[in-house]
């Protein structure tokens, strides 16, 4: 299994997560985040932003599942501009289900 | 060393937090998190464990403002529960018996009652002394 991150323009966060739910993916888990990236932020006139808000998606799929998943968010999350995001992949060795105490998704 | 990601109900959070103690692994990150599972967010029995039942039909009956704003300008809307996303970073040979406490603790047999992840975790590094490893979480 693998662990998706992705950090995504906030107003995307509804668009991609129906997409995904469209795809038989609708168990996600979201955080507000801040966070910048290699623009150091955000310059506008003399406002300088440094931490911009972000959604941080959590997803858990099958390996299978993987780059169906990333291109799905990857489709949904692109504006073109900067500050799109990014998509984080990590390794999951197992996973629960506390109701019934099962192992896989 | 193995990362024990958990994502369980708001109440249940003192409990686990005890039976985790008792097993002798105190350290905890907590985040609030909203989160949804195969049954798209949409259930009542989702929240907290002791919700009455006559909280979930009035909420399901009366949408919140952002919430209704949302539906008019989109065709769907996604609906989330407010969930508690623990992360535990522990020895490989104690993983087994956390999940199954943590489990115990969180289990009421309704939907909802959350999701545990084990993932590998390289390296760690306590900042105060800059030990390595295990014996950065020991």
């Amino acid at each position: 299994m693998k662990m998706i991150r992705a950090f995504i323009r906030p107003e995307k966060e509804q668009e991609v997560v129906l997409a995904l739910e469209g795809a038989g993916f609708p168990s996600v888990t979201k955080m507000p985040v801040f966070g910048r990236g290699k623009q150091k932020g955000l310059q506008v006139g003399p406002v300088h932003y440094d931490e911009l808000p972000k959604t941080l998606l959590m997803i858990v799929v099958d390996d299978d599942d993987e780059k169906k998943v990333i291109d799905l968010i990857q489709a949904k999350a692109k504006t073109g501009f900067i500050g799109d995001g990014k998509i984080f992949v990590s390794p999951v060795d197992n996973a629960y289900t506390v109701r019934t105490g099962e192992t896989g998704l | 060393m193995k990362e024990i990601t958990a994502i369980i109900r708001r109440d249940k959070l003192p409990e686990t937090k005890k039976a985790l103690e008792e097993l002798g692994y105190p350290s905890l990150t907590i985040q609030s998190v909203d989160g949804r599972g195969k049954q798209k967010g949409a259930m009542c029995a989702e929240m907290d464990s002791e919700m009455p039942e006559s909280f979930c039909t009035s909420a399901k009956l009366k949408p919140t403002p952002s919430t209704y704003a949302l539906e008019h300008t989109l065709p769907k809307v996604a609906l989330y529960v407010p969930k508690r996303l623990l992360t535990i970073i522990v020895p490989d040979d104690v993983v087994t018996k956390l999940v199954k406490s943590m489990i115990s603790v969180n289990r009421t047999g309704k939907h909802g009652d959350g999701k545990i992840f084990v993932s590998p975790i390289e390296n760690a590094l306590r900042v105060r002394t800059g030990e390595q490893n295990g014996e950065a979480i020991a």
